[in-house]
């Protein structure tokens, strides 16, 4: 099965599962829309394809693209019923192989140029954003997109989600973190010099270029759309500046980032399950060109308690970024989870414990790396710990992890806003503290006479008592196990 | 009668019976709802007083039970004239 190349084949591949419904009937895009959405996350139900919208006839909404694993390896072009750690290693193996760079389509050529609306035209109102969550501080234009930029000296490309909320017809303003790819570029270049940032904003993308955007590789993310997709990811210039979008991408949005003008934004419901940050100036967007292919599909994903894709794509990226770092440096890890009823807070990094301080080591890699502001727990385990079985990993945690030697904590390291433990001011200053839970048996231990011996029927019974106990189970009246 | 809504942290932001700027949004039904504006305005706890009617959300968009009369003066530009 190849992997969909586009939102609407996307979109077919699910309904035919079984993992999208359509929903013929109108809904409101006020409220109504995001409260199906909100329902489909928390039951992990199919995703809802809505085809009729109030006041915005021919355009329609997908909600929750990726909030199941099953939509996940369906993007992936996998069996819907593979298991996490089946879709986490062909993620590993696509992305550590070539690049695949982009191939440049004609304007003729690409969807997204259907329809094109500039100067008076423009208005995202024409558009049927939605208003995700009551008492949001605006109509969300993204929640499931790539804002595409260009770093101005290093040419390189960078697709990233960082959230936009419409304030008027051309105005959008949204949270793009100082850690972040395009935050470095405003800080280091832009709003010195008082230059205003192209930018373009792709919505309705294919879920892998989706998926990309918001994973913190370092691979720019055309050319990793194209490694997760096995085929190059189609470009098309913009219409007023250099950018190239994708082409079969629903809706662009083309414009400027201003150096010198902020609105207010927020606030919004996130993916902690909160709202959490304030109100405040944010990045302020100015919008000169709308292009939308035509009935256009608005993607929308909605943020709240778990889950949706802001906890379980943005945990399995996390994770599997963090393995590769991790093995890049030599260290013998078995393994990196993040649960997403963390909200991607807590890694569980497996490991195989052959030297002193490797779980410090672990956590202050982890830390200290690009997906560091993320996350601020991590729980080391050792690699007899399964560690995609949260009742094994509390276990360990519970009765390995010295409360005064193996809990260590780091103060003023950089957080998110988003923290909802945070104090007002480490809110507003990205600041954050972080905790290693080492659930690890020291070396210097005996491995005989100090390192307790786990009790269970698989670690104390002899082979063959066990297979006699297997074998006979049904026979002492126990029904059989699954 | 015009519908708007303003989010402050504190209601006692919303001082009575002099100029201030706000930043509102419509909640006039249509395709802009919920768009913003920057205006003058004043504002009355006598919701007979002005036209048009203001509530008022908080720091988290909890609605809060205050509400206002309110005339809106004029609008006020904050963006610089070259992205206009
Ligand atoms: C649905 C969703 C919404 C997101 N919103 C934001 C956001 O508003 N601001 C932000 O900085 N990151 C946001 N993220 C996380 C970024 O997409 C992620 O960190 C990505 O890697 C950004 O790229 P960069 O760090 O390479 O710039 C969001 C992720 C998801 C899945």
């Amino acid at each position: 099965m190849a992997a969909p190349r586009s939102n609407r084949e996307f979109i077919e591949a699910c309904v035919k599962s079984g993992d999208a419904v359509r929903i013929k009937q109108e809904v409101d895009w006020e409220n109504e829309a995001g409260a199906i959405v909100r329902r489909a996350c928390e039951l992990a139900a199919p995703a809802p394809f809505m085809e009729k919208i109030k006041d915005y006839p021919g355009f329609s909404y997908f909600g929750a693209p990726l909030s199941t694993y099953r939509r996940m390896a369906i993007s992936m072009g996998m069996d819907p019923a593979s298991s996490l750690p089946e879709i986490g290693r062909e993620y590993v193996k696509r992305t550590n192989g070539e690049p695949v760079a982009p191939v440049l389509v004609d304007r003729k050529d690409a969807p997204c140029k259907e329809n094109i609306l500039k100067g008076a035209d423009v208005d995202l109102c024409r558009l049927p954003v939605p208003l995700v969550h009551d008492g949001d501080g605006g109509r969300y234009v993204g929640t499931w997109h790539a804002v595409v930029t260009k770093h101005p000296v290093r040419g390189d490309v960078n697709w990233g989600m960082y959230r936009q909320m419409m304030w008027d017809g051309r105005t959008m303003s949204g949270a793009v973190f100082p850690f972040s790819d395009l935050g470095k570029a405003l800080n280091d270049y832009y709003l010195p010099r008082g230059e205003s940032c192209p930018f373009a904003t792709a919505i309705g993308l294919s879920p892998l270029a989706a998926m990309a955007a918001c994973a913190p590789s370092p691979i720019p993310e055309p050319e990793l759309t194209g490694m997760l997709a096995g085929e190059a990811v189609r470009l098309v210039k913009c219409e007023t500046n250099d950018l190239e979008v994708p082409a079969d991408a629903e809706i662009i949005l083309e414009g400027e980032i201003c150096p010198d003008y902020k609105v207010e934004e927020g606030p919004f419901g996130e993916y902690t399950g909160y709202r959490t940050s304030p109100r405040d100036f944010r990045v302020t967007f100015r919008v000169n060109c709308i292009t939308y292919r035509n009935n256009a599909t608005m993607t929308i994903s909605n943020m709240g308690v778990p889950q949706d894709e802001g906890q379980l794509l943005r945990s399995f990226s996390l994770g599997l970024e963090l393995e590769k770092l991790l093995k890049s440096q030599g260290i013998p890890v078995t393994g990196v989870y993040m649960h997403p009823r963390s909200t991607h807070h807590m890694m569980i990094v497996g490991v195989k414990p052959t030297y002193s301080g490797i779980a410090q080591q672990i956590g202050q890699l982890a830390f200290g790396s690009k997906l560091g502001p993320w996350f601020h727990m991590v729980m080391v385990v050792d690699d007899k710990t399964d560690i995609y079985n949260w009742d094994e990993v509390y276990h360990a945690f519970c009765t390995r992890c010295h409360p005064a030697n193996g809990i260590h904590i780091y103060r003023n390291s950089t957080g998110t806003p988003l923290y909802p433990f945070a104090t007002p001011h480490e809110r507003k200053h990205s600041i954050g503290s972080k905790v290693v839970f080492d659930c690890l048996w020291p070396v210097d231990w005996d491995p005989i006479n100090d390192v307790p011996t786990v009790v269970s029927f698989k670690n104390v019974y002899p082979k063959d008592v066990q297979e006699k106990v297997l074998g006979n189970w049904t026979a002492y009246g126990y029904p059989p196990v699954k | 009668m015009n519908q708007w809504e303003v989010y402050v942290n504190d209601v006692k932001e919303l001082a009575e019976d002099a100029e201030i700027e706000l930043t509102i949004r419509t909640l006039n039904p249509g395709i802009h709802k919920y768009t913003y504006k920057r205006v003058r305005a004043q504002l009355s706890a006598d919701l007979k007083k002005h036209a048009d009617q203001l509530q008022v959300r908080l720091g988290r968009g909890q609605l809060s039970n205050s509400r206002f009369s309110i005339k809106v003066l004029g609008e006020v530009q904050r963006m610089p004239a070259k992205y206009l």
